[in-house]
């Protein structure tokens, strides 16, 4: 049963991806859903992007006082951020908000018959449901990562210049040190920047269809919603973490 | 992705054997006696069926059939069920709830494939067709569904429109038109409730609305689950005439699956009445009241 649920998934996610591509396009759809997904958890992810910021740049000053060697907070926060806590607590962030709203939304929709309907109608549900998700989380992830890290970066500076005492040019100049040290990609884009944005797309893949897996698959009526949206949390939590840790080891394989 | 059928949780006891059903049949001047009474009881239902009937002129030919079909979940649902409805028929399935009338409408919609025997749509077998195939088939037929099944984050419009934006090339203009004229034919003035939402319906809008979108398409057949069930007498009356009214006015074929025998001798060509898995009975409303099987007459004795 279990590898069953398996195979539907990734059946799921393959049909999802190949309808990315395939007309009609409900760009109608995937607009509204760019608005749920990316818009409306705007807030969330930045309030906790900064937060995490500074919070990094407070213990890491501690740590560093020990070396003297407060001047590279900002290296420390800006490679903490862009590689790792951007993307994974902003996708946690997401896979609680949205990701649950997802499999509550289509899980009603599949206890009160409307997914039923949508296929007697002649529409296939995932093309109309599930890709337009899929497509919204795809784009809209890497743009909150991106606010996310750079909120991030600005609240380890709040830190770095009020409590440490570290210039506001030079936490920067470090930052963009960081940055750099990792060599570019086709010569322009740093390899952190790369590395920070593959995660959150695939992360925005995992929210929006564990979301949808559990949505169409909601039995038991109003009961059965409930399950779907708690499961949707916890599998998709544990697998951007999961995820997380061997895309990073591929990632820092190709670009170290 | 499919569905569980109704569960049997509550059904009473089944048909009784053939054995019994033989003996019963000796009991004629008891038998007689009941059916001058369900005569009496239905009498104005089956006039207004005849009516229907006679107006209509049915064809010969068979748009939905299907043929010794059999089907299983974790338990038979069915058991080698035959039904044909001819094009501008208005066939009512019925029986208890739990039988697996349900069933029957997604076995035509080819939401369920079934495990023995063949469904045809328009001469077509649908056995074996794969999804996409299937969501064409689709298109020749209208559902109403027993919770109206409206999605509930479009406009009553929107709905409506669903079916005609899908798979037509109308322009925006010519969608307006149909979708008012659907709302008209289902007795709703579509300025007023165009704008409004699903949730912001009573229960007999919704079903209203639930058959507009049903036959935005012009589809060639409607499928009705439990069209009445949940709705007061009077708008239960609404709806009996307004499946009528399609029938008659745009000689669709119908499949009504339900267990209000009422409304089906109104509306009805042809009753089939299932019973543990299988059609105990098929025939004329006429010729239901007159059946001397012991069990349609305790079913239509239970009204």
């Amino acid at each position: 049963m279990r590898v069953l649920a398996v195979q539907q998934y990734f059946g799921l996610a393959a049909k999802a991806i190949r309808f990315i591509f395939a007309r009609p396009f409900y760009i109608g759809d995937v607009i509204q859903q760019m608005d749920e997904i990316g818009v409306q958890s705007l807030g969330i992810v930045l309030l906790t992007g900064f937060f995490t910021g500074m919070v990094l740049a407070l213990q890491t000053s501690v740590q560093m006082a020990q070396f003297g060697a407060t001047m590279y907070i900002g290296r420390l926060v800006t490679a903490s951020m862009i590689r790792e806590l951007g993307p994974v607590l902003a996708a946690i962030l997401v896979a609680g908000r949205v990701g649950s709203g997802i499999a509550a939304q289509i899980g009603s929709m599949r206890v009160t018959e409307q997914i039923d309907a949508l296929n007697t109608l002649g529409v296939d549900p995932i093309k109309k449901l599930v890709t337009p998700r899929l497509v919204a989380a795809l784009v809209m992830m890497p743009v909150l990562t991106i606010l996310s890290d750079t909120v991030g970066i600005g609240g380890g500076n709040v830190i770095a210049s009020v409590y440490v005492g570290i210039p506001t040019t030079l936490y920067w100049r470090t930052v963009w040190e960081q940055v750099a040290s990792s060599g570019f990609v086709l010569h322009y884009i740093p390899t952190d920047f790369v590395q920070g944005l593959i995660k959150p797309f695939v992360f925005g893949g995992i929210i929006a269809i564990t979301g949808c897996f559990f949505g169409i698959n909601t039995k038991g009526g109003t009961e059965g919603v409930g399950h779907a949206t708690t499961r949707t949390v916890v599998v998709a939590s544990v697998l951007i973490l999961v995820v997380d840790y061997f895309l990073t080891q591929v990632l820092l394989f190709l670009f170290g | 992705m499919t569905d569980a059928p109704d569960d049997t949780k509550g059904a009473p006891a089944p048909a009784a054997s053939q054995e019994e059903r033989r003996r019963d049949s000796d009991d004629g001047p008891r038998l007689r006696r009941a059916e001058d009474e369900l005569r009496a009881r239905f009498g104005e239902e089956l006039r207004e069926g005849e009516e229907a009937q006679e107006r209509v002129g049915v064809s010969r030919e068979a748009i939905v059939e299907l043929q010794h079909v059999s089907l299983s979940f974790d338990r038979p649902i069915l058991e080698n069920v035959s039904l044909v409805a001819r094009r501008g028929e208005t066939v009512v399935i019925a029986g208890e709830s739990g039988t697996g009338k349900s069933t029957i409408l997604k076995l035509i919609l080819r939401l369920l494939q079934p495990d023995s025997g063949r469904v045809l749509i328009d001469g077509e077998v649908i056995n074996d067709v794969t999804y996409e195939e299937a969501l064409v088939i689709r298109q020749k037929m209208g559902m109403v569904f027993q919770g109206a099944a409206l999605f509930d984050s479009m406009s009553v419009f929107e709905n409506v429109a669903f079916p005609l934006r899908e798979h037509t090339q109308l322009s925006d203009e010519e969608i307006e038109a149909r979708v008012r004229e659907k709302l008209e034919f289902v007795d709703l003035e579509p300025d007023r409730v165009m704008e409004q939402l699903p949730a912001q319906l009573s229960g007999g809008m919704k079903k209203r609305v639930g058959i507009a979108r049903g036959m935005a398409a012009n589809p060639a057949i409607m499928l009705y689950d439990e069209p009445t069930s949940g709705l007061d007498p009077l708008t239960t009356g609404t709806i009996t005439r307004l499946i009528i009214k399609l029938q008659r006015e745009l000689k669709v074929t119908s499949v009504v699956v339900t267990h209000d025998i009422r409304s089906a001798f109104r509306m009805a060509t042809r009753i089939a009445l299932l019973a543990e898995r299988k059609i105990v009975f098929s025939g004329s409303p006429e010729e239901m009241t007159a059946s001397q099987d012991r069990y349609v007459q305790d079913f239509l004795g239970g009204v």
